[in-house]
């Protein structure tokens, strides 16, 4: 009697825990459904592969979008991904630094901060010395938005590693950058290059940090010091236009972006296996 | 460390195809529509690339100011204090250049209405200042004799954000309504007395269409590509017009214009004249090479060959797209300003 009562508490709460994740999972299945039928329509050849046309005509794509957004983010991943590594190197490796209680609060602190800052503090530090808007100024803010992930990441998938490992590199003699570059790395490549995928993914999703910054274009510009477009600032400008064909667009372009952040993810979750 | 020197040879790569000139400008939202159709025009004839980003009138004084685009854009000209501190602070007088007529509309959504609704200044302002909240008031009923109009409450709609169309809407109320100037007064953002807030023409558009009852005020391109209903305005003659060409036309006929071209075209004594009309501007520095983002004589001097070819050849996509071409005046006017441009005391357009 006692058993059969336990077995069936047993069971109810396993009913409840598949709620409980289905609740969960339900609303991104919506959206993920929604922005796929809202945005397959509108992905065709010439959303690829032409320059926006002007408003109320109609047609044209996002090619500048397209491109901008790989140039940017990379070159965000460029800055962002050295000074993260960096950060995250010293605190992991040498826990005794000094610097290291107030790298660890300014990671704090970037990491609370929204988003939109970035921008207007690459605004003020890049955009107003230099005399324009530009790809770089962008790059910029997104960079300081990955900073903190980048450390964070970095500083536990190097901790989890064991101190063995340090000692037989110091007890053959190498020195500690050496065992650090040669060593730790290489063993900890897996975790920080899922670090690294998860940051992008988030930057990469963001239109506020790019709105006074990358500016966007309408050209298809490859110059990181001139003005660049991306697809979430087409997004944020097209969705709330009162043009039918821009609002298809916008949603294909969400498509298209929720597209490669899943692609990104599958990427980050599948280096982690591996390391 | 293989990736990275990938992506050092990427931007050399990227920099190698870079090309042309490239000039940036940002402000207005009201023209955007016909901003888009010139550049888009102006990139297949000459190459020139022009990059606008419609971020409202006051955000494109702003850049301006901080010197980080080519041109900004406003439908509100630049006051005397504004164009002082501009002098003072960069050292530049500021050129207005109009490129179009355009008419700000009272845009509505009353259902089953099908004549356009007319309005006169002084009852916009009571609407605006809250005092009249029902579309069947007597004081819109004696202006609309044989339509029947509902018992529907008046949910008012103005820009949330700093806007030239409001500037334009603002000024026109301050005119015609002495309580409207004591309460409110005139700018791109005031603190308005009632009502709901969007940003951009394209937010307030959008509120007009949903809200059953809704009285808001847009540039009239975005009225009539969105289809929605817009109201007749009595002007200062005594006669109700609507916005089309032709009245906008006939608001712009002034008996003297000034030599800068800031003019306010409000309340117009035309008897055929739409009230709620005005130029739209692009500003830029008479001194370019104050202007940090103008990096080169050769920019400086496409800038200016852009705002020549708006002028002239610019200004035949006006029409289809609701906007007057400028008149005689202005565009002589113009030509004088722009003559002024200077590079380094050089002037950038060749006689």
């Amino acid at each position: 009697m006692n058993l059969r009562r336990r077995y069936l508490r047993d069971r109810i709460m396993v009913v409840f825990v598949y709620l409980g994740t289905l609740i969960v999972l339900l609303p991104l299945g919506f959206i993920l459904l929604h922005v796929f039928t809202q945005g397959i329509g509108a992905l065709n050849w010439d959303f690829f592969t032409k320059p926006p046309a002007p408003p109320g005509e109609g047609g044209g794509g996002m090619l500048p979008a397209i491109v901008g957004t790989f140039v940017i983010d990379l070159m965000a991943l460029a800055m962002g991904g050295l000074l993260g590594l960096g950060g995250g190197i010293l605190m992991a490796e040498y826990p005794d630094h000094p610097l290291n209680r107030p790298l660890r609060l300014v990671a704090n602190v970037l990491g609370g901060i929204p988003a939109i800052l970035m921008g207007l503090f690459a605004f003020v530090l890049v955009v107003v010395p230099m005399g324009g808007f530009s790809a770089f100024s962008g790059s910029v803010a997104l960079a300081i938005l990955m900073i903190p992930i980048i450390m964070r990441a970095t500083e536990e998938v190097l901790r989890i590693l064991p101190w063995e490992l340090r000692e037989a590199g110091l007890a053959l003699g190498l020195p500690r950058w050496r065992v650090t570059l040669s060593l730790i790395l290489p063993a900890a490549r897996g975790g920080i290059v899922t670090g690294l995928l998860l940051a992008l993914a988030r930057a990469a999703g963001e239109a506020a940090p790019l709105l006074f910054t990358a500016f966007g274009n309408p050209f298809l510009s490859f110059d990181p010091l001139g003005p660049m477009d991306s697809l979430p600032l087409k997004i944020y400008v097209y969705a709330i236009s009162p043009y039918e064909d821009w609002i298809r667009q916008a949603w294909g372009a969400a498509l298209l972006l929720a597209l490669l952040l899943m692609a990104t993810n599958y990427l980050a979750r599948r280096a982690m296996r591996r390391g | 460390m293989k990736k990275i020197v990938i992506l050092v040879m990427m931007l050399l790569l990227a920099a190698a195809f870079a090309r042309g000139v490239t000039l940036s400008g940002a402000g207005a939202t009201f023209p955007y529509p016909l901003y888009a159709k010139y550049f888009s025009v102006y990139h297949k004839a000459t190459g020139v690339r022009v990059n606008y980003q419609s971020i409202g009138s006051g955000g494109g004084i702003r850049q301006l100011f901080a010197g980080t685009v080519h041109f900004g854009a406003s439908d509100a000209p630049l006051t005397d204090k504004k164009l002082a501190e501009f002098e003072q602070k960069r050292g530049t007088r500021v050129i207005h250049v109009p490129t179009a007529l355009g008419a700000v509309v009272p845009t509505y959504n009353l259902p089953g209405v099908r004549a356009a609704v007319r309005f006169s200044g002084p009852v916009l302002a009571d609407i605006f200042l809250g005092k009249i909240r029902k579309w069947n008031d007597p004081a819109l009923a004696a202006l609309n004799p044989g339509v029947k109009l509902p018992p529907l409450p008046i949910t008012v709609v103005r820009r949330s954000d700093g806007s030239g169309t409001t500037y334009i809407w603002t000024e026109y109320l301050a005119k015609v309504s002495p309580e409207w100037k004591k309460r409110v007064g005139v700018g791109k953002s005031v603190s308005w007395p009632a009502g709901m807030g969007g940003k951009g023409n394209e937010g307030v558009a959008g509120l007009v269409r949903q809200i059953p009852g809704a009285l808001g005020y847009n540039e009239l391109v975005y009225a009539v590509q969105n289809e929605i209903a817009y109201g007749a305005v009595q002007n200062r003659a005594g006669k109700f017009v609507r916005a089309d060409l032709a009245s906008l036309r006939a608001a712009a006929e002034l008996p003297d214009f000034p030599p800068d071209t800031r003019v306010s075209l409000t309340d117009t004594p035309a008897p055929e004249g739409y009230p709620i009309a005005s130029f739209t501007w692009i500003l830029v520095y008479r001194d370019l090479d104050k202007n940090r983002a103008v990096k080169s004589a050769a920019e400086a001097r496409a800038l200016a060959a852009l705002l020549d070819w708006i002028i002239h050849d610019g200004q035949q996509f006006n029409e289809a797209l609701h906007y007057a071409t400028l008149p005689e005046v202005a565009v002589r006017a113009s030509e004088a300003n722009l003559a002024g441009l200077l590079y380094r005391g050089e002037a950038v357009i060749p006689k």
